[in-house]
């Protein structure tokens, strides 16, 4: 029981390789660092390192999608769905960092050998996961080619067990409770500073919260029923699960439906193994057409309205107010998905004889999404309607040949792969606009009276990846071990003459500890060093994620009607410039790293260092127009760094029969630097502005120009922020203030344009993050306690900015204290940017494994969580939780958008027969 | 050991050789350019008819008229006739506005570029489709060839004209193989020539239609579109033949010479003779001035050259209308509105507002005073009806009694009630030349050449029922003011008349104007960038 206990909470650490010092593990720990899925049947050959989150590992509170459990779990992986914004940003994960700028920067998931995405990870029930092996340096990538560049997610789900059968409920039901919302003047408030400044305002009449208005009590309940068995032969594991969330805001909710079955058979006197999965889900989510818009309108709306019609059944605004609807306007508008997935592998898995293995892997997967959409004729001229529907088809299907030999001191494992790879995506859409009434909603199109040309329209690609690769390990005495790995891709949407990339990577380590002259030394004598391992790599993979399908290709699409012989007829045309030259952008990456275990491995420590360089960045590069037709080319040029280091602690002070107490903490400094974006490009000079602008401020009574926050900058990290430097408050003569700005460059006028009077003032993206997780056990009772960080970054507070801006008063509402400050100025400067360090306490958990009472109940644990229990911040807006990670338009700004902090309470039942 | 490297090679080898194969990639949605031009039909349509699709536009800087930020608010909120006033949080844009206003622009405003952009990007796939049209002329006839090559070196003059107009000195290329260190500006003269050059030598090719109409020309460039835009070439010869604007000195158009149909004339000889020729071709003034920008202006008897709208059909938006309005002046007619656009105070005045006098044309061209929609007073929130004071505008109006209100604002377009989009997608044609202009055009070469325009010049008042005035500079100007009001043509007109740089409005120019360099935009500091053979014009360096 306690040996069993201590392997996963090893593996609670942040570590690279998981099984450090455990009983099982000592013969063949060079052997057993990872489980890849294309050298699953050599137990693993990549030598470098593998972060393995198991089950154990995974977080515990309310979980409602599976990337969620792997939040703050894993040194260098952002899973941006922690926070306030884990909705709106369901699918923003992020290995390392950005390291590319045009796209491909999600990690690649793989689920169980099949290629997948975070999307369909998120479908896929918690419960039902093994684990998440998060492969960080090229030297695992490699593995994984041109898709590998950004990190891989690979996903093992759980498997049936031979013995006997089994069946399991697993199961929450909580509530969300808002305890942070926007302060905005209350009626009160409003009409007596309108009435003291003497401004003209309407006055609806009633007193209504509108922030509030639009949210409710949040209600998740998850249910997951699983059952198992087999023999030595076959086994089987089948699993069905319903997960439900109404969200704070009202009209947000989100269902998803799972069943999955799993198969495995040997046949021939274990000649052959045959693995069968299926797994199936139907997701159905309920979005907010706009929630930016939607929380700004609700900010912004004179608060003497009512909540609800007026009495003449119109939605009251103040019509000075252009840039805001009625928010209970807003929740009429309808923006519905519906996602069918199914995926089904099979392996076939030969042992032959002299130690070779012979598989053959296809894997099958189908994706429906229905995009349903109404925007009612009271926030839209005419009313619109959208509907949309796309398909996606991926075969995969790869032959492997292993071989492995020990002899005497020798290890030697070898591995060679041939892979295809196709998607076909097609999709079709339709836009009706002209609505007399709202009651048909999108669902008879025949309500409309037009469909304007352009609303309608269809698309097909299938692009298609072919791939060999070959591999080899090689280990000594058990100590030392070397890997090399070889893979070439060939890619569809390359151009012609670069269509095959070639990604190789070499790794080594080092197992010290069982060096003779360590194992004499003092320290490993006495007990106090308990293991010691040490590696590097380095690796080359590639990144195709900035091309879409005929990049490179001369082709031509419709690009409008004209008048033909009277006759309205369709054109053809070039929307872009072609660039027949295209080729992949690649990633390499160095690694070092090391190991550590101490007093019999209470303490664990591991460390690694990594730098890795982009190189022919795809982006879109400006050209000169003419001779090109189109400012912007595709093209491969420019440079961009990463490095990072990333440090696990494992301690367990306490350890006894009923006793224990495990803190683990992963640590990662990241640091990027976009190097250089311009150059010669076959012989035409080619640039990207040195300053480009990313994100800036909008919406809600503010607009207008010079109001970029965000930018990427040439020898700085991608997002810092580049603005004017507020001295300090100014009164007008009106008695109001505005923001003093500096002439930095003291050529005597200020000039707040780009290259003007601004200068770097932070960045955006975190240079530390911290996960953090403390558990203690008493006997049948256990508390888990998970907090995550993230330093040494800043947030614009845009949100402040807009609220606190009394010129906008009062077709715009204000905060409760904007009128005493009385700044009427909404030029962005430095004034609202904060430190936007914090510490959020994610969840707490207490749980009861309640002694077993039956015979036919092997075990049964109730437990109870809170999460999202309170932040720790300097930051004055709703949450320093907002995008700090994705590189986007959103990117460090808190404008207008950050969801209420709500808590979540949940009780929940595990329960095995 | 070796025997299994050799086997590894071996399968990744066959491996290779099978896979290439399959990464070939077969486009579905998309064709590839050969199998776009298999037919004389395809290869009109997807060269030259394909084309069209530009003139107008949908996104900022796109198209020559209907949308923002480009071409139409370069040459409209520059002059006397527009203003776009900040009120409070409103349209201050980092003071794009103001600056266009008082000629305060500099080489990184974003319109500057965005129009450059444009144009080239048009007279790129002129070029493109022009080596195409030969590429596959074997498809085609001679005189097929000849006509459609013409129709595209037609277009493509016409958007030099454009950069003519704007940039002066910029870089003639005229066919797909030029590369960029080929691409080197010209003289301002010889952009001119270039562009009357080619529209001379293509004009004769061109369908002897009206483009106006609906109908088997509906939209092209025809004949008399060429003749528009040569009369306008030699109506401002003196500036556009004028190298070096700076100097105070200009040709004088009684020396520019054109040769037409054969014979030697000066600007203003040949800007009468390409008139006559619109005469001659039967263009007339419609009766109702108002007419011409009606739901359905097709059949105008008066309209040269537009841009065809159809909410079902085409992309193109005219966002003008919505622009201008008060926000309630919008919900009225059920459509969103951004209170922006007003007449400036000279402009109103011009049409004798605020005198017993007032011009007819004025109750057409704007929304004045309290407004009525459908016969019934707007209201405002605060239950005051919606009042457009035209005398009350100003540069930044924020924190006065009318910030929102203030400024006549943009009629002119019937409002299409049917239309979508806020009314940016409507019926009613974008009117981009017009006979009235040419009218006027013809008085001005005339009262030039000292002879007397008078009776023409007032043919175009008479038909909105306004008295006969006498023809010289200022009557002109004015006349020119009040009957191509939103058309787009002012600061050409100000320009021509030496008095785009001086004081007008509520205008001070800066004390370096006074050498003229504002009247010509600089180079766009990111064509400068990408291009080293480029040099920044006069007073922008």
């Amino acid at each position: 029981m306690k040996k069993g206990y201590r392997i996963p909470l090893i593996a609670t650490l942040m570590g690279l390789s998981c099984h450090i010092g455990s009983a099982q593990a000592q013969v063949s720990e060079l052997r057993d660092t990872s489980l890849v899925q294309y050298v699953e049947v050599q137990r693993s050959i990549a030598t470098g390192s593998v972060d393995k989150v198991t089950e154990e590992r995974m977080n515990k509170g309310l979980v409602t999608n599976s990337l969620n459990a792997l939040s703050g779990q894993a040194a260098g992986v952002n899973v941006a769905s922690s926070g306030e914004n884990r909705m709106a940003m369901l699918n923003s994960v992020r290995v390392r960092g950005t390291t590319s700028l045009t796209g491909g920067n999600d990690p690649l998931v793989i689920i169980d050998g099949v290629s997948s995405d975070l999307a369909t990870l998120s479908t896929i029930y918690p419960a039902d996961i093994e684990s998440f092996n998060i492969l960080k340096n090229a030297a695992e990538t490699a593995q994984y080619g041109s898709r590998g560049a950004s990190g891989v997610i690979e996903v093992v789900t759980k498997k049936g067990k031979s013995g006997q059968f089994h069946i399991s409920y697993d199961g929450n039901m909580g509530f969300e409770r808002i305890y942070k919302n926007m302060q905005m003047l209350s009626r009160q408030g409003y009409v007596s500073t309108a009435r003291q400044m003497g401004l003209t305002y309407n006055d609806g009449g009633f007193d209504t919260d509108f922030p509030e208005t639009i949210t409710r009590t949040g209600f998740v309940q998850n249910h997951h029923v699983a059952f198992s068995g087999g023999t030595d032969q076959s086994n089987y594991r089948a699993s069905i699960g319903f997960m439900d969330h109404n969200t704070v805001i009202r009209v947000q909710e989100n269902d998803n439906f799972i069943a999955k079955l799993d198969l495995a058979q040997k046949a021939f006197d274990d000649l052959l193994n045959i693995d069968l999965g299926v797994f199936g889900s139907s997701q159905k989510n309920h979005y907010i057409f706009d929630d930016w818009k939607l929380f700004y309108s609700a900010a912004s709306q004179n608060p003497t309205y009512p909540n609800g019609m007026n009495t003449s059944g119109g939605w009251d605004k103040n019509s000075t107010a252009s840039q805001i609807n009625n928010p209970l306007a807003l929740l009429y508008e309808k923006e519905h998905e519906k996602a069918l997935n199914f995926n089904t592998h099979i392996g076939l898995t030969f042992n032959l004889p002299y130690d070779l293995r012979l598989k053959f892997f296809g894997s099958y997967s189908f994706n429906s999404t229905e995009n349903d959409e109404y925007l009612p004729t009271w926030v839209w001229a005419q009313g619109q309607a959208y509907r949309a529907e796309k398909k996606t088809e991926d075969w995969l299907g790869n032959v492997s040949l292993g071989w492995q030999r020990t002899s005497g001191s020798h290890h030697v494992e070898l591995l060679a792969l041939s892979e295809y790879q196709s998607n076909q995506r097609k999709g079709f859409y339709t836009t009706v606009k002209g609505f007399n009434t709202n009651n048909f909603g999108y669902d008879n199109l025949m309500a409309g009276s037009t469909r304007p040309y352009g609303g309608t329209g269809s698309y097909y690609e299938k692009p298609t990846l072919a791939s060999v690769m070959g591999s080899a390990k090689y280990i000594l005495l058990d100590r030392y071990a070397l890997t090399v790995n070889a893979r070439a891709d060939g890619s569809s949407m390359v151009g012609e003459n670069n269509r095959w990339g070639f990604f190789p990577s070499v790794s080594a380590e080092w197992n010290v500890i069982k060096e003779s002259w360590m194992q004499r030394s003092q320290a490993a004598r006495n007990g106090v060093l308990t293991s010691l391992k040490l590696r590097s790599g380095y690796g080359t993979s590639g990144n195709l994620g900035g091309i879409d399908s005929y990049n490179s290709l001369l082709s031509v699409m419709p690009n409008g009607v004209v008048s033909y012989g009277g006759s309205p007829t369709v054109t053809l045309g070039i929307s872009r410039n072609a660039n027949p030259d295209l080729k992949w952008e690649t990633r390499s990456t160095l690694n070092v790293g090391a190991d550590m275990g101490f007093w019999k491995d209470r303490l664990v420590m591991t460390a690694e260092y990594y730098y890795s360089k982009t190189r022919d960045m795809l982006y879109l590069y400006d050209v000169s127009v003419p001779p090109f037709a189109y400012e912007k080319l595709l093209a491969n040029l420019g440079s961009m760094s990463n490095q990072g280091f990333e440090v696990g602690l494992g301690i367990t002070p306490i350890e006894t029969k009923d006793m224990q107490l495990n803190i683990n903490v992963n640590l990662s400094l990241q640091k990027n630097k976009l190097i250089k974006l311009s150059g010669n490009y076959n012989g035409q000079y080619m640039t990207a502005s040195d300053i480009t602008a990313i994100g800036g401020l909008n919406g809600a009574g503010f607009h207008g120009g010079n109001n970029n926050i965000v930018y990427q900058i040439i020898g700085q990290p991608l997002g810092v922020f580049y603005l004017p430097h507020c001295t300090g408050l100014m009164q007008n003569t009106d008695g109001s203030y505005r923001y003093a700005i500096e002439d930095i460059d003291r050529n005597g006028t200020v000039n707040i344009e780009d290259g003007g009077d601004r200068y770097i003032a932070g960045q955006a993206t975190p240079k530390t993050t911290l996960g953090s997780n403390i558990s203690f056990r008493y006997k049948a009772f256990d508390v888990t306690l998970q907090m995550n960080g993230a330093f040494g970054h800043k947030i614009y507070n845009g949100t402040s900015l807009s609220y606190m801006n009394m010129a906008s008063f009062p077709d715009y509402n204000v905060l409760a204290d904007a009128p005493a400050q009385n700044i009427q100025d909404q030029t962005a400067t430095d004034y609202w940017l904060e430190n936007g360090n914090y510490l959020n306490f994610d969840y707490l958990t207490v749980g009861w494994n309640v002694p077993v009472l039956s015979r036919h109940i092997s075990s049964l644990r109730l437990s109870c969580s809170i999460n999202n229990l309170g932040t720790i911040t300097a930051y004055s807006g709703l949450t320093p939780m907002i995008n700090s990670y994705v590189v986007s338009n959103t990117l460090g700004i808190d404008d207008k958008r950050s969801y209420p902090a709500y808590r979540s309470y949940s009780l929940g039942v595990s329960i095995s027969f | 050991m070796s025997l299994m490297n050799y086997k590894h090679i071996t399968l990744s080898l066959l491996g290779t050789l099978l896979l290439t194969s399959c990464l070939d990639e077969n486009p579905r949605d998309q064709l590839p350019q050969e199998e776009a031009y298999d037919t004389a039909k395809n290869l009109y349509l997807n060269s030259v008819a394909t084309l069209y699709n530009y003139i107008g536009g949908n996104a900022d800087g796109q198209g020559l008229q209907g949308t923002v930020r480009g071409v139409y608010d370069l040459n409209t909120f520059t002059t006397d006739e527009a203003i776009l006033p900040t009120r409070g949080g409103d349209w201050y844009d980092g003071g794009l506005w103001q600056g266009l206003y008082l000629h305060q622009w500099t080489d990184e405003d974003a319109p500057l570029k965005d129009t450059w952009n444009y144009l080239y990007k048009v007279i790129v796939l002129c070029n493109q489709s022009l080596n195409r049209l030969n590429t596959y002329s074997s498809l085609l006839t001679v005189a097929q060839l000849e006509q459609y090559q013409a129709e595209v070196r037609a277009i493509r003059a016409m958007y030099y004209y454009y950069l003519l107009d704007l940039f002066a000195r910029v870089p003639i290329v005229d066919n797909d193989r030029v590369s960029l260190k080929d691409v080197k500006q010209s003289s301002r003269s010889q952009v001119f020539r270039f562009v009357v050059n080619e529209l001379q030598a293509v004009e004769p090719l061109l369908m002897p239609e009206r483009s106006n109409l609906e109908g088997a020309c509906y939209g092209r460039l025809t004949r008399p579109v060429a003749w528009f835009l040569l009369c306008k070439l030699a109506l401002n010869a003196e500036v556009y033949a004028d190298d070096n604007w700076t100097d105070g000195n200009c040709p004088q158009g009684t020396s520019i010479t054109f040769t037409v149909d054969g014979k030697p004339l000066n600007a203003w000889q040949a800007c009468i003779t390409y008139a006559d020729k619109l005469s001659a071709f039967g263009y007339q003034l419609e009766d109702s001035y108002a007419s011409n920008f009606a739901v359905h202006n097709e059949n105008s008897a008066e309209n040269i050259f537009t841009i065809p709208m159809d909410k079902m059909l085409y992309a193109n938006q005219f966002c003008y209308l919505f622009r201008s309005r008060h926000y309630n002046h919008g919900s009225a007619i059920g459509m969103d509105a951004e209170n922006g656009t007003s007449a400036t105070c000279s402009a109103v005045l011009t049409y004798g507002y605020g005198t017993g006098n007032v011009d007819s044309r004025y109750a057409v061209n704007f929304y004045s005073d309290t407004l009525f929609v459908d016969g019934n007073v707007v209201y405002l929130d605060n239950g005051e009806p919606l009042v457009y004071r035209p005398l009350e505008v100003q540069l930044d109006l924020t924190g006065t009694t009318y910030e929102k209100t203030a400024g006549a604002r943009m009629a002119k377009y019937e409002i299409d009630r049917t239309a979508h989009a806020d009314g940016k997608l409507q019926e009613n044609d974008i009117v981009l030349f017009r006979y009235a202009d040419v009218v006027l055009m013809k008085a001005e070469a005339l009262m030039r050449l000292g002879e007397d325009g008078s009776a023409l010049f007032n043919t175009v008042r008479q038909r909105s029922g306004m008295p006969e005035r006498e023809l010289n500079e200022q009557t002109l100007l004015d006349e020119r003011l009040m009957e191509l009001q939103w058309e787009g043509w002012r600061r050409q007109d100000l320009i021509r008349f030496d008095r785009f740089h001086r004081a007008y409005d509520q205008r001070t120019p800066s004390s370096g104007e006074s050498s003229r360099y504002t009247t010509v935009f600089p180079i766009p500091g990111s064509a400068l960038d990408l291009n080293n053979n480029l040099t920044q014009n006069w007073g922008y360096e």
